[in-house]
């Protein structure tokens, strides 16, 4: 792993743990956010590959 | 989602179901920080029916029926939310239900399953997106040591719990 590579993920833990801080009520209307954003994106049909990588399951 | 939780609550109250906790993924996120998940997972005790010993989910169903909502799937969707009713199906559930922890969301009370076990059942599902929230209990703090091994060991995930640490928790 690089030292940006660490950096990087040093900033993102970092981030994590201020957002796992927050109230649970701040959280909670967070995820009602992104599930809203989310639904917006899935609302799109992003071209399928002809040759998809499948899950051995 | 206050909503659902002070409708649950009432249905509590009410005896449509006993006692229940948030788990899931929205019950992670009480501990950990936010991420996208489009439903809700609430463990319920089923209160039998008088005289009887059949559990069933039909009394939610027309509790919450009765009141407007639309059933989806597995799922009844209640504000938005596609919320599943689910009974303890593991000893190991079980008792994440009987100690699952009060918390507050606004002024409105509600259950969720402990930080500790979320991982232990992360850990029994053992998909990857188990192994990666377990991994973010672990980054977080959230979990106290103790009392997670106690349950893991209680439950038979010892061994599960020395593979993830070897495949994940090696530097």
């Amino acid at each position: 792993m690089t030292e940006l590579m660490r950096t990087i993920l040093e900033r993102k833990l970092v981030r994590r743990k201020q957002l796992a801080a927050l109230t649970v009520g701040e959280k909670l209307r967070m995820l009602e956010e992104m599930r809203d954003a989310a639904a917006q994106i899935a609302a799109t049909r992003p071209p399928k590959p002809t040759n998809p990588v499948r899950l051995r399951l | 989602m206050e909503k659902i939780f002070a409708l649950i609550n009432q249905m509590e109250a009410d005896g449509v179901i006993g006692r229940y906790a948030i788990g899931g993924a929205v019950g992670a996120i009480f501990w950990l920080e936010p991420f996208t998940t489009m439903d809700l997972d609430v463990f319920v005790v089923l209160p039998t029916s008088s005289g009887g010993t059949l559990l069933t989910l039909g009394p939610i169903y027309d509790y919450l029926l009765g009141r407007g909502y639309k059933p989806d799937g597995q799922f009844i969707v209640i504000e938005n939310w596609a919320v599943e009713f689910i009974p303890p199906g593991t000893p190991l559930v079980e008792e994440a239900l009987a100690t699952a922890v009060e918390r507050d969301v606004n002024g409105v009370a509600t259950r969720v399953f402990s930080a500790e076990h979320l991982a232990a059942i992360s850990l029994q599902v053992g998909r990857a997106r188990d192994h990666d929230r377990i991994s973010r209990f672990i980054e977080q703090g959230a979990l106290d040591s103790e009392r997670f091994e106690g349950i893991i060991r209680r439950h038979g995930l010892l061994e599960r719990w020395n593979d993830f640490q070897q495949r994940y928790l090696q530097p």
